[in-house]
């Protein structure tokens, strides 16, 4: 029985997939979609196939993470430090709370032009502009996390003697970490976009200047535009799975995450409490 | 909430940082020779030299006529998908993962390709943004409406509540919360794309003006438009938590009692 519902579903879906590129295909075949401006689904897939066979896709790709993954390290790493900071003390709370939801506010591209001005067209301004994604609505994140630490666990902690950089490994961080887990995964999305984005307007190298040089080559680099963009959804599938399995490893014991999994994906994005 | 604070204290105490760092900036650059980095007061005068009472306000305009229209296509095709699959569970099964890659699919990877179908005019950046600002509005729609209480609905059926008048009032209303989530999550979406299209391709909007300074050497016209740009994503944000508050003031109250028990 199970087995008939799963096949059900896998072969819907796969019919989907199917009808899909059929009606593409045959919408191009019959010249309805002329092919200066929209490339066959053959000649995308074709272009795709060569992509994944050339050094110069694998490159753009490494570029791109490097971006993504070197500005969320540091922008995360801040965002915990700050956050628990700010977050363990009442006063600096509620003085620095407006500015962080301030910054957050602020379209990331609004400082692309300054992060061109510091660093000019390279590593260092993707790394800067993804950081600074990241770090405002993680902060928030971390900081609430912190504050909603169980009065229990921390009176039991105090009763206990357990104080300091220990108190923070086994009390604070273990009861803020589903807040921040919240936060990551939204910035785990934030980043790439961001990344991307510096790339296609600010030029540094990567899957965006990839795909804008395509697309400035004319009509018959359009299909390595498009198994571009493909790959950079791919890209996006597989950093959000890589980090929703993570998640569950890593906060099994936590009561919020076994809740969550009948719904993962798209009601993890609503940011907790505010 | 405080009770040893006293509302003045409260304020002074949200207060001094920002005008901290304010009085920072502009006494640090005040003397500012740097191209780059001019005077606060230079910036904030072409603020309003430009801006507020200058040939810029039409570049204001049409963003702001770009987000718009964008974000409204955006809301009423993701409500309205959303629903529409809430609705249709074996399309909904079918489609989920095709739904869930462009969700994650970056979005900024598209303004190349909307160039090349819809030119650089208004509708290649109102579809971009609509497009792109979809999928939250879809995907909390549909997720907020999954979530209903099946009680109330057999209620609303059993009470011979005709089916338009159960959606709108039922499940709608009881999805509302998140759909409120995901339309927060698609301003910001939306607000990017409008930036990055009139960036890379335009002869108008903000994101034209601020790559026009830079590239004229006007960096005082690039600071401004920063400037905006903080202003619009400030003032959108505001307007949406008040608008939240207004309309969904039945459920954090709702939530409230709940907590209290």
């Amino acid at each position: 029985m199970r087995l008939r519902a799963a096949l059900v579903r896998y072969g819907s879906r796969l019919l989907v997939l199917v009808a899909a590129l059929g009606l593409w295909q045959g919408l191009s075949a019959a010249g309805i979609i002329s092919g200066d401006e929209f490339p066959s689904m053959t000649a995308t897939a074709r272009a795709l196939g060569d992509q994944a066979g050339s050094a110069a896709l694998w490159t753009a790709v490494g570029q791109t993470l490097a971006g993504w993954g070197a500005g969320l390290l540091i922008g995360g790493a801040a965002a915990v430090a700050l956050g628990t900071l700010i977050g363990l003390n009442r006063f600096a709370y509620r003085s620095s709370i407006g500015v962080i939801e301030f910054f957050k506010t602020i379209p990331v591209v609004a400082i692309l032009p300054i992060a061109l001005v510091l660093w000019g067209v390279t590593l260092n301004m993707k790394i800067a502009l993804v950081t600074f994604a990241v770090f405002w609505p993680l902060v928030i994140q971390v900081c609430y996390g912190v504050r909603s630490l169980d009065p229990v666990a921390r009176d039991t902690a105090a009763a206990l003697g357990v104080t300091g950089p220990r108190k923070f490994a086994v009390v604070t961080l273990p009861s803020a970490a589903p807040f921040i887990a919240t936060g990551l995964r939204v910035s785990v999305a934030v980043a790439l976009i961001v990344d991307i984005v510096a790339e296609l307007i600010g030029g540094g190298s990567g899957l965006g200047t990839r795909i804008l040089v395509a697309e400035n080559a004319g009509p018959s680099q359009y299909p390595a535009m498009y198994a571009y963009i493909v790959v950079a959804g791919i890209l996006g599938v597989l950093l959000a799975g890589v980090f929703a399995v993570a998640e569950r490893r890593l906060l099994h014991w936590h009561s919020a995450q076994r809740a969550d999994t009948v719904a993962p994906e798209p009601a993890a994005v609503v940011p907790v409490a505010s | 909430m405080p009770r040893s604070l006293s509302l003045t204290g409260r304020i002074l105490t949200r207060l001094w940082l920002p005008v901290v760092l304010a009085a920072a900036w502009w006494v640090s650059s005040a003397g500012s020779t740097s191209l780059y980095f001019p005077p606060l007061s230079k910036i904030l005068a072409a603020v309003w030299t430009q801006w507020a009472a200058g040939p810029a306000r039409a570049q204001l305009a049409s963003s702001l006529e770009h987000l718009v229209t964008g974000y409204a296509l955006a809301c009423l095709l993701g409500v309205g998908f959303g629903a529409l699959l809430w609705s249709l569970r074996h399309v909904r099964d079918a489609t989920s993962p095709y739904v869930y890659f462009l969700y994650v699919l970056p979005a900024p990877v598209l303004v190349p390709a909307a160039m090349t179908l819809f030119g650089l005019g208004f509708s290649m950046k109102v579809v971009l943004i609509a497009f792109a600002a979809m999928w939250p509005v879809l995907l909390n729609t549909l997720d907020g409406m999954r979530g209903v209480d099946p009680v109330a609905l057999d209620t609303a059926r059993a009470l011979g509540v005709p089916p338009a008048r159960r959606v709108l009032s039922v499940v709608l209303r009881a999805a509302s919360p998140q759909i409120a989530a995901g339309l927060r999550n698609s301003l910001q979406v939306a607000i990017i794309l409008m930036v990055v299209s009139e960036w890379v391709a335009s002869t108008d909007g903000i994101g034209y003006y601020i790559v026009n300074s830079q590239e004229s050497f006007d960096y005082t016209g690039m600071w401004s438009g920063i400037i905006v740009l903080a202003i619009i994503g400030t003032v959108a944000n505001l307007a949406f938590v008040a608008a939240e508050n207004r309309i969904l003031h039945w459920h954090y109250g709702a939530r409230a009692v709940e907590g209290a028990r």
